[in-house]
């Protein structure tokens, strides 16, 4: 039979893993069902909620609509490598504060982009942190919370 | 009362660690780093992919099935049909009703909507399971679908006797009315669309099954699968210890954990399925498109005289749904004369399902846009005309409120929203080319009770863990069990640890209907209370215990340590005492069962909605109440409708813990500005398809969609409800949500729109 899979090299929050997979394994299928990085959720798998969204070399990514094979030679980082030496993040920490969840689904994809939100700059009002962390479901309806923990979060790594 | 705000972390001087406390979520840091492992993220050995594959016609039978290139598929292990798959028992319903001496296969034959199940494909990945199912070839006999209620071949449909309720002469009252509104109001199908797809991984073990599932009700999910596959109620362990968001979805076993659980069985491996995000809309059902009337006969002051309400709702062909629309009608006001009456239309549809306040919600679109109505007609403001009619008891059962504290609720958010500045005209306020439109709508939920139990255990390292087969979808239950256990044995909160989430704990009913927070905040209540009164028993009788020499009648237990109430003698820590009598811990079962209960009785209980008490039992009728004041902001040109403020104020009785029922509240809220502006289950009226079966086309509020939100607790305890005196949280606030905002949009804009959800077509 013909060899239908290859070889995936990852580097995942400083970790590196080498993988032998089919071509059409996604990225976030990779990290579930292959690393068992089960931090980052499935919502959708069409790219339409933001639950598994990731950096890739700082970027926010869908890793849903990334093949595992396109992340290869990037840096990813995962809510699992967000915390530093047990620290949490100052983000993971405004969302445990402002109460920014409630199921928790959605809440790493959420976290991942509030991350990513306030390094491009786009956290300097609540009207401009509503735009761009609506890519990001919340069927829990934790909105007005996450701008509170956004906001908190952009104040606290600005200073 | 408790005023929310931002950043306060003490609500009525309460410790955090204590009922009422402002505790962040003890579960919080697991889902803040992505550890909280959800059921179908367990890592197994061995784990097969089953990917289901659904009919794409809404009626008719299937001809065939051919699955050869599907077979013949790369990595593809078995593929199930309803001529292969092993054959079921039919189960019990939710009242635990026996079922039909039939065999159940959760694999079509005969279509009845589209989605259905009709096979599946079991492979070693995922995704050879994803490409093998689309190889898969399902031929039909297509016959005619009833696509919706507007379809021509719908009818009337099926009386529903027991929705009926009648006092006086409702028609005559209303034909002899002074002042009359009459107008028809619908809801479409609407989806609970939670964050987690549904899925479950299931293992076999012998004739033991573990289903690893997101479940709001284990032990009524365990007791579906022990009877679908003959096996003793004992043998099925369900596991759920995070559960992605529920809203009523997730409390049964459905036809695709059948699949799984037999794919499992047969294939002698664990088995995961999780459905695709389509899927999720036909897998299981949405809230049932809704139909009523409301007639509201009154004088010239507003002062209602008759309701006359007629209400429709959809179910399926095979299935019965009733989504009970009079709820909210019979109660919200008071009339000498009423009269309401329902049916069912079945239609080729999943059979609906319960999403958040079902029922109450789309009743209360009805009436609280009728009563909006009125006010205009009779030039009332709409606040006052709600105070002029508040029913002072339960104008149906005839009996006393247990508290309601909706007059102190409209009052305090009228207050804080500034009602007291609306001009009363439509279209008198404006902001350039905005129309701005202020709404006021009242929301109700009945304070449903059960019973449930739980262990306490007191350990040696002072730590306190307390079990139960109940689960945490977001409401809170890890922290406010927590904090119940913390207060009642006198331990910090960060000392206890909560086990939930696993059949094999001690059982819990249904979570739904907003009952677990008062079920089991009572039972672990009483537990922890058995539990502290064997500690300080065992402190003052053994004669190892440095307690012993006092001759103490009680002793106290505060912040983990254990002293005379007097401050004489001994102060130790717990872990100190049992360790000077020789005990590695302390335990106890609690439960609010009644002291007779047969062990039957808590079968019933625990698997099965039978034994719910009902919500006017005794002398008092139970409710949560809430009021809702929205501003709307229209765009003159274009119509688009932005929700610019909310001010709720809510009566749930006492808050267990302020800083998450705060969440909850806002969370409905926000569900409720989807359902006014957003959320519409569109049909292909050919196929009798949903067509936007998915998050970008099936629109929920996403955070650009929602401003700064502000609930008020309006509630004092209640005692009548429950063992610590609160009612209901999660249901309440999506109710009355809607019919504010599309009371807000006539005000805005002069328009009525009657028809959810208000989009721009319906304004322009």
């Amino acid at each position: 039979m013909t060899k239908t899979t290859i070889p995936v090299h990852l580097d995942i929050n400083g970790h590196h893993h080498a993988l032998e997979i089919e071509p059409r394994v996604t990225l976030l299928d990779a990290l579930r069902d292959r690393l068992g990085l089960t931090g980052t959720k499935k919502g959708c798998d069409h790219g339409q909620c933001g639950a598994c969204t990731v950096h890739v070399d700082g970027e926010r990514v869908l890793a849903c609509l990334t093949l595992a094979a396109q992340a290869q030679g990037r840096a990813i980082t995962t809510i699992e490598g967000l915390a530093r030496e047990g620290e949490l993040h100052p983000v993971q920490a405004a969302f445990l504060e402002q109460d920014a969840f409630q199921c928790g689904y959605c809440t790493s994809g959420q976290i991942m982009s509030a991350v990513a939100c306030i390094r491009e700059g786009h956290a300097g009002s609540d009207d401009e942190i509503r735009e761009y962390m609506a890519g990001n479901l919340c069927r829990c309806g934790a909105y007005p919370h996450i701008v509170a923990a956004v906001r908190q979060a952009a104040l606290e790594v600005a200073s | 009362m408790t005023v929310h705000t931002r950043h306060g972390d003490a609500s009525d001087g309460v410790l955090a660690d204590a009922v009422g406390g402002r505790l962040s979520r003890v579960d919080g840091p697991a889902k803040i780093t992505g550890a909280a492992k959800y059921a179908v993220e367990q890592q197994l050995d061995g784990l097969a992919h089953a990917v289901l594959v659904e009919s794409t016609i809404a009626s008719g039978k299937v001809r065939s099935i051919d699955t050869t290139e599907a077979r013949a598929a790369r990595g593809v292990l078995q593929v199930l049909t309803p001529d292969t798959i092993i054959s079921l028992r039919t189960a019990s319903d939710w009242l635990g009703t026996p079922p039909p001496d039939k065999p159940y296969c959760p694999l079509a034959r005969d279509i009845t909507f589209s989605g259905q199940h009709v096979a599946a494909i079991v492979a070693e990945t995922f995704e050879q399971a994803v490409a093998a199912a689309a190889l898969v070839k399902v031929s039909y006999d297509e016959t005619p679908a009833i696509v919706d209620l507007s379809d021509g071949k719908a009818g009337d449909g099926i009386p529903i006797d027991a929705m009926t309720k009648e006092w006086g002469d409702a028609h005559a009252a209303f034909a002899s009315a002074p002042v009359r509104v009459c107008a028809a109001y619908n809801t479409p199908r609407e989806y609970q669309a939670p964050m987690e797809p549904h899925g479950l991984i299931a293992r076999w073990e012998g004739d033991h099954l573990t289903v690893w599932e997101p479940s709001q009700w284990l032990d009524g999910m365990a007791r579906t699968y022990a009877e679908w596959f003959g096996v003793p109620f004992e043998n099925v362990r369900l596991v759920s210890p995070y559960i992605g968001g529920g809203f009523g979805s997730k409390a049964l076993a459905l036809g695709h954990g059948a699949v799984a659980a037999s794919a499992a069985k047969m294939l002698g491996r664990p088995v995961r399925l999780v459905m695709t995000r389509p899927q999720t809309f036909t897998g299981y059902g949405g809230r049932a498109a809704t139909r009523q009337t409301v007639a509201l006969g009154a004088d010239h002051d507003g002062r209602i005289q008759s309701i006359v309400h007629r209400g429709v709702n959809e179910t399926s062909m095979d299935g019965m749904w009733v989504e009970p629309l009079g709820s909210v009608t019979s109660i919200m006001y008071a009339t000498p004369n009423f009269s309401s009456k329902q049916n069912v239309v079945r239609v080729n549809l999943v059979v609906p399902g319960a999403m958040r306040a079902p029922g109450e919600n789309p009743s209360a679109f009805g009436i609280e846009s009728a009563i909006d109505e009125l006010a205009h007609e009779v030039g009332i403001d709409p606040l006052e005309i709600r105070l002029r009619n508040y029913a002072e008891q339960d104008p149906h059962a005839k009996k006393a409120w247990s508290t309601r504290q909706l007059r102190e609720a409209f009052a305090a958010g009228a207050e804080r929203f500034g009602w007291a500045r609306r001009t009363p005209e439509p279209r008198s306020m404006r902001d350039g080319n905005q129309l701005i439109g202020w709404g006021v709508a009242a929301g109700t939920y009945p304070v449903r009770r059960a019973y449930g139990e739980a262990i306490v255990r007191i350990l040696a390292d002072s730590s306190v863990e307390v079990e139960s087969s109940s689960i945490d979808m977001g409401q809170g239950t890890y922290t406010i069990l927590a904090q119940t256990a913390a207060e009642t044995v006198g331990v910090p909160a960060n000392s206890v640890v909560v086990k939930l989430g696993d059949s094999r704990f001690p059982r819990a009913g249904v979570t739904g209907g907003s009952r677990l927070a008062g079920v089991m905040t009572g039972a672990v209540y009483k537990a922890a209370t058995s539990a502290l009164d064997q500690l300080v028993g065992l402190a003052i009788s053994d004669p190892r215990s440095p307690f012993h020499a006092l001759q103490a009648n009680t002793l106290v237990v505060a912040n983990g340590r254990i002293a005379s109430p007097r401050g004489d003698g001994p102060d130790l820590s717990i872990a100190e005492l049992l360790n000077s009598i020789g005990r590695d811990h302390i335990e106890a079962t609690g439960d609010t069962m009644p002291a007779n209960s047969t062990a039957q009785d808590r079968y019933k209980n625990y698997t099965t909605i039978a034994m719910a008490l009902p919500h006017t039992e005794g002398d008092y009728s139970r409710h949560s109440w809430c009021a809702h004041f929205i501003e709307v902001r229209v765009d003159e040109d274009f119509g688009t409708v932005r929700v610019s403020r909310v001010v709720s104020a809510l009566d749930s009785g006492r808050l267990y813990n302020p800083k998450l029922a705060e969440s909850q509240w806002k969370g409905g809220i926000i569900m409720g500005i989807g359902q006014a502006l957003l959320e519409e289950g569109i049909v292909d009226r050919r196929h009798g398809r949903i067509v936007n079966n998915n998050l970008a086309d099936y629109l929920v509020p996403t955070n650009a969609d929602i401003p700064d939100i502000e609930v008020i607790s309006v509630g004092i305890p209640d005692l009548h409800s429950s063992v610590l005196g609160g009612k209901g949280v999660g249901e309440l606030a999506i109710v009355g949500v809607a019919p504010a905002i599309a009371n807000a949009v006539f005000h805005a804009t002069g328009k009525r729109v009657r028809d959810l959800p208000i989009t721009l077509e319906k304004l322009i």
